[in-house]
């Protein structure tokens, strides 16, 4: 009986948890089908639009359309990773003339999406088409991870007193991470090439937890300022910020990743150096510009990576460090300056 | 803890410890990392201790706890909303809301203990079955309270996770800790402090208390100890609300002590590893702790390893890379597991119930 009585209760709240999978949506219903109306409709990944990473950069860049081009704006918050293809279909059914979908996860749906829907365009935030799959009404949106790395190990190094930077990252498996991390290290050798650099990968678990451990991230992050190590640059998700909270333990600056992450772990204000940046608002104002503009082109599109502001670090960084990482940035934009990393690991 | 096995366990945190100031050898001052090394072990431990201390305690009862993982999950979740729901919505300050964050974990870990030995003693399920559904309804459980609570525009906080109480602070202790070189090993935090108290404590009580003898006794043969008036079921209940509370500390260690935010999943399977470091201390808590160090160690070498990449010599390449780095700890579990360490013996009457 009290078999039963259990089994009972595990249906019970497999049900209250399907029921919370909805997905909650904003709508002030223009109507699309007309040719001079231009709708934008953007399918969060799993979160809200103003999370303070992705999903919120990317909605800014719709935001800059919806001022800039006149565009009709709306974006639904996916709750569920299962939702990803009803959540863009619900778009393209509408007659929405762009459709921007967030984050690597969402790359397959979107690339079905683009075959289903050949009349809409797809913009891809952060998904790698694969090389000869191209479709012409996907553009996808992707980073040089190695350029932004490359920034801000160079910032690193010109700001180290103690001559050690280190990186406590998720695992090499994963590319990005792994360009992240060689670009960090090409940064910091170009500007000085005597400097000592730590890399530790959270490699002693699988690609599901590599991004969700932070206590492993400030127990390396500690351990590495245990040696001298003065700046930490920490990449990998929740892992990276762990590191981030590490330095801010024991007074060493920080470097974030992806987006500005002053506002994502507050904790850390106060030793955040920068961060190593994709500027999703920018690539996705661009392409949505592109696409009102009827020369959207299918494929990859590189993004632009830089860096964030230096926040309450501003005043410690001397003149001349930011004119040098300024022009080093211009270097690597027009190709003057090569990381060298290949775009996976070799 | 036989004189053999701690010769053992010396023996490999020694060599543990030697392999990273090698390896670090030119570039950093050998007392500094064997100093780095100490410390970063000891807070790696401290989950897989009190874990472990979980096990013994349920399991020198005789009720087998699978669940320690899904109690110390759980706990890291209720310890860190209670910190922030004291801080946030009362207005507690942050070293109040911290200790009510760690009695909310401890309690709640003794609550699942409470389910456990509901399940086991008086339910008489199976106990592997008992504490595999305390593992699956803790990754649910907090999964869905995480995004109703904080991450749904409709929660108490209006989808914005608020700022955190932080995380409790180092000690400073007298004396200790102004020692040169060595005094960064007395520089924890109390839950790292507590869970070395506790392992004296747990020997204590088990072993030189009238309390302790009973339950070893249940653990042994709660049939001859029902005869001489013992309450089997009751000092079963006992123990394993006690080994949840202790999962319960250890699960706040991840998110009142380490860092100050929770991550779906974030005990990483380190549940089943302070199981793996019960199992090697032979179901005493002074075997388990220095278990819990062996494993930590482990993990403290391969952060060392990956830190002194660039100095491994090329003979020894295949240390340069992480994964094979990162395999370190759980190669060390299966080979400890396999009896490199002689037999363990559980006692006799774990995992079956008591239908007397």
């Amino acid at each position: 009986m009290s078999r039963r009585r259990f089994f009972v209760g595990a249906a019970l709240s497999a049900v209250v948890a399907l029921l919370a999978g909805c997905s909650s949506r904003k709508s002030d219903r223009p109507d699309c089908s007309k040719p001079e109306v231009f709708c934008v409709g953007l399918v969060t990944d799993v979160g809200k639009v103003d999370d303070k990473s992705f999903n919120q950069s990317a909605w800014e860049g719709a935001l800059r359309a919806q001022k800039e081009l006149g565009a009709v704006i709306q974006y639904i918050e996916t709750t569920d990773a299962k939702d990803y293809a009803k959540n863009i279909g619900t778009f393209a059914e509408e007659h929405h003339d762009a459709v921007v979908t967030v984050g690597y996860a969402l790359a397959e749906a979107t690339q079905a999406a683009a075959v289903r829907y050949p009349d809409v365009k797809f913009i891809g935030v952060d998904q790698l088409q694969p090389a000869g799959a191209e479709k012409a009404n996907l553009a996808s949106l992707v980073f040089a991870e190695d350029k932004a790395g490359f920034l801000v190990g160079a910032l690193a190094a010109m700001v180290t007193k103690s001559g050690k930077i280190g990186a406590v990252m998720a695992t090499d498996a994963v590319p990005p991470v792994w360009r992240y991390g060689e670009g960090f290290r090409a940064g910091a050798r170009h500007v000085k090439p005597e400097i000592e650099i730590s890399l530790v990968y959270h490699s002693d678990v699988g690609i599901d937890r590599t991004f969700t451990d932070p206590e492993w991230g400030k127990t390396t992050a500690l351990s590495m300022i245990d040696k001298g190590v003065d700046i930490v640059f920490g990449a990998g998700g929740k892992t990276g910020n762990g590191a981030l909270l590490g330095a801010a333990e024991k007074g060493a600056l920080a470097i974030g990743v992806d987006t500005d992450q002053y506002a994502t772990v507050p904790e850390a204000q106060k030793v955040l150096l920068t961060s190593a940046m994709k500027r999703v608002d920018e690539g996705t104002f661009d392409l949505l510009k592109l696409a009102r503009e009827g020369k959207m082109q299918g494929g990859n599109l590189q993004g632009k990576a830089s860096y964030a502001p230096f926040h309450d670090q501003e005043s410690k960084v001397p003149a001349e460090v930011k004119s040098r990482l300024e022009a080093l940035e211009k270097g690597l934009m027009d190709g003057s300056i090569k990381t060298s990393v290949p775009p996976t690991k070799t | 803890m036989g004189s053999r096995r701690l010769a053992f366990v010396t023996l490999i945190v020694a060599v543990l410890v030697g392999a990273a100031a090698l390896a670090g050898a030119p570039r950093v001052a050998a007392a500094d990392v064997v100093v780095s090394m100490i410390a970063t072990t000891l807070a790696v431990a401290t989950p897989l201790t009190l874990g472990a201390l979980s096990g013994v305690m349920c399991e020198r009862a005789g009720v087998v706890n699978l669940g320690i993982e899904g109690m110390m999950l759980s706990s890291a979740f209720f310890g860190w909303a209670g910190a922030l729901y004291a801080s946030a919505a009362w207005g507690l300050p942050p070293g109040a809301s911290l200790a009510f964050g760690v009695a909310m974990a401890i309690v709640s870990g003794g609550l699942l203990g409470l389910a456990h030995a509901a399940l086991s003693v008086t339910f008489r399920v199976d106990q592997i079955i008992g504490g595999t559904v305390i593992n699956l309804l803790a990754v649910g459980l907090t999964g869905f309270l995480n995004r109703q609570l904080f991450f749904e525009r409709t929660g108490p906080f209006g989808g914005v996770v608020p700022r955190s109480p932080g995380v409790l602070p180092r000690l400073h202790l007298p004396g200790l800790a102004d020692l040169p070189v060595v005094g960064r090993i007395f520089e924890q935090q109390p839950i790292t402090l507590t869970a070395i108290l506790l392992v004296v404590v747990a020997h204590l009580a088990l072993f030189r208390t009238r309390w302790g003898l009973r339950v070893r006794a249940v653990g042994e043969h709660p049939r001859a100890a029902a005869t001489v008036g013992i309450d089997v079921r009751r000092l079963r209940y006992e123990s394993v609300i006690l080994g949840g509370c202790l999962a319960g500390l250890g699960g706040a260690y991840f998110t009142l002590e380490s860092v100050p935010s929770f991550e779906p999943l974030m005990t990483n399977g380190r549940g089943f590893i302070a199981l793996a470091a019960m199992i090697f201390g032979n179901w005493t808590p002074t075997g388990a702790f220095a278990a819990a160090l062996v494993f930590g160690a482990a993990q403290a070498l391969q952060i060392n390893l990956q830190l002194f990449r660039d100095q491994i010599p090329p003979s020894w390449s295949f240390l340069q890379h992480s994964s094979i780095v990162g395999l370190l700890p759980y190669l060390l579990t299966m080979l400890i597991l396999t009896g490199v360490i002689g037999k363990t013996t559980p006692p006799a009457a774990d995992g079956k119930p008591y239908d007397g």
